[in-house]
């Protein structure tokens, strides 16, 4: 199991973690040994996994949006969300929601804590792949137990447009030592 | 001087038993001794030219041109974007007048005279096929381009229960069946659209690779899995009322927003359904490359609406248009062989058929909310008029 040094992970030294299940691999981007999900630091670890393989991003495409990700019951119980800015191959930008802020996501994907959870963990037992049940598109396609949020139908359409792209996205997971609060 | 047409004496005549269309070889032979005239002079002229060993170079006169307007190249290398800066080359015309294959932008009008009129460029309003995505949906289609071939882990398909198997073979078959038309129509229309629209142009191109691909990866899937299932009429139906729609707007509304759209939702659940994680791979690619085309659909519409003389007019005409689009849609998306072996694998077996059927029945009325949606989105408001149910026919 992936257990997170408090010594790379300053930030989680005063929180009760413990790893994903399955999480056994250590990021090599972005010189983050693991993170704390949900943070901007477990986001950037994707970001900077994602921007690692640039030659894998020009196989798939272009990626042009903001795309947000919430945990509706983040650390303490409050919502908690971040904003991932994609352009051309790269992930450029991630930035925490504060409330009130106004958003700038073309669209969001939300869902509770253990959703976000459930997935993690079985990206990381699959080793970068979630088994069927567990996609982006296999827990928003029926509004539930993740929400796509968009107000307009043309950026709803961008998280369609680059689905695969978003996929592996999250995928890079498997590679981060995941740390969960304690609930 | 010799006569410029005679055949080089090595040619050999056709071979008279050829199947060709005489009917049509004698209509082309027809219409170009009609214009002999205007085509033989040039040639005629080049010959002279060419005899007396002299050079034109009219080609080299910068007056009227371009000249010296360089593009620059932005982050992504070099866009129509990017060429579209410069307004001499980047200003479509509100109405085409060029029905030739004269480039936009070209020194062209000392030639018009002389230049052929090619009948089937009729599409000549921009609005009536310009939407303000298309640059960008053009880009990103050949960025997001995949191989069905290669990109999909064919070696990695197992064998499903023989319930599922069929069912996965019958909605590939189904999706062979429909994914051509949403090829055949931007055909058909592709050429019906003047050169000075050539970014439409260029994106209904990438329109037809992505449905090519389309068809044929489900038809390798059902050939892997098991083998194509059936046929069904419903299905011929509505992809005729898309084929033969009587204007570029309309078809685009039908296929693209519509119908695109439910397909988009088809692959979504396709993958949502997948049994192997080949199936949910397919279905992922195939549902990116589809909302591509639902965009360009929704801005299409909406700009064909905001730039008709008479709006309310306009709007007439779509809703007499939808009104039986729509129904004839519905005649494709009510079949067995659609509806049963999708709720065949949401449910995860034939025996649990019923329970599938609940899960369609959610995802209907999840498709007819975004279809509105999407209606609104370009200025069309469908909610009123629309005669498709609101809930899944079976849903209690």
């Amino acid at each position: 199991m992936g257990i997170v040094s408090s010594a790379v992970q300053p930030d989680m030294a005063e929180r009760d973690t413990q790893p994903a299940a399955g999480a056994a691999k250590t990021a090599d981007a972005g010189g983050a040994a693991g993170a704390q999900f949900p943070s901007v630091s477990w986001f950037r670890c994707l970001a900077d996994l994602m921007n690692a393989n640039r030659a894998r991003q020009e196989q798939l495409g272009y990626v042009d949006c903001v795309a947000g990700f919430r945990v509706l019951d983040g650390p303490g119980g409050a919502p908690w969300a971040c904003e991932v800015t994609f352009e051309e191959f790269e992930a450029i930008d991630v930035r925490e929601c504060a409330r009130g802020d106004a958003s700038r996501a073309n669209f969001t994907l939300e869902a509770t804590q253990a959703t976000w959870r459930e997935m993690i963990e079985s990206i990381a037992a699959g080793d970068g792949r979630p088994d069927l049940t567990h996609t982006l598109n296999y827990l928003t396609h029926p509004g539930t137990p993740m929400r796509l949020v968009a107000d307009d139908p043309l950026e709803a359409d961008l998280y369609f447009r680059y689905n695969q792209s978003l996929q592996e996205f999250v995928n890079a997971s498997a590679q981060i030592a995941t740390v969960f609060p304690i609930s | 001087m010799s006569n410029p047409l005679a055949l080089p004496v090595d040619v050999e005549p056709l071979i008279t038993s050829l199947p060709l269309s005489e009917e049509g070889l004698i209509h082309y032979e027809e219409q170009f001794s009609r214009h002999y005239q205007g085509w033989s002079e040039i040639l005629m002229e080049n010959h002279e030219r060419l005899q007396r060993g002299s050079y034109s170079l009219h080609w080299m006169n910068t007056d009227g041109a371009n000249w010296g307007k360089r593009a620059k190249p932005s982050s992504r290398g070099l866009t129509y974007t990017d060429t579209n800066r410069i307004p001499a080359y980047g200003t479509l015309p509100e109405h085409a007048e060029w029905r030739n294959f004269a480039p936009r932008g070209s020194v062209r009008e000392p030639y018009r005279e002389r230049m052929p009129v090619l009948d089937e460029y009729v599409v000549m309003e921009r609005d009536d096929v310009w939407a303000d995505n298309v640059l960008t949906l053009y880009e990103e289609a050949k960025a997001r381009q995949w191989n069905a071939t290669r990109d999909i882990p064919w070696g990695e398909l197992e064998p499903l229960p023989e319930d599922l198997e069929k069912a996965t073979c019958q909605l590939c078959t189904f999706l062979t069946e429909v994914e051509f038309v949403a090829g055949d129509f931007p055909a058909k229309w592709l050429y019906r659209i003047p050169q000075d629209f050539l970014e439409v142009k260029s994106f209904l191109a990438t329109q037809i690779m992505d449905e090519a691909r389309h068809q044929e990866v489900f038809r390798k899937r059902a050939i892997a899995g098991g083998g194509l299932l059936h046929a069904s009429p419903g299905f011929e139906w509505a992809l005729k009322a898309i084929l033969e729609a009587p204007t570029h707007t309309m078809g685009t509304f039908l296929l693209n927003l519509l119908g695109e759209g439910l397909v988009l939702s088809i692959f979504r659940s396709g993958e949502m359904i997948a049994k192997t994680f080949v199936d949910k791979e397919i279905f992922r690619r195939c549902l990116q490359d589809e909302a591509r085309h639902v965009s360009y659909g929704v801005l299409q519409l909406k700009t064909h609406l905001d730039a008709a003389p008479d709006r309310e007019a306009a709007l007439e005409q779509m809703h007499r248009f939808a009104d039986v689009g729509e129904m004839v849609i519905l005649t494709a998306f009510t079949e067995a062989a659609l509806v049963e072996p999708v709720a065949i694998l949401l449910a995860g077996s034939l025996g649990k058929i019923d329970q599938g059927m609940q899960g369609l029945a959610h995802v209907w009325t999840m498709f007819i909310e975004e279809y509105f949606a999407r209606c609104d989105r370009a200025g069309f408001d469908r909610r009123a008029r629309s005669r498709i149910p609101l809930s899944a026919p079976w849903a209690s």
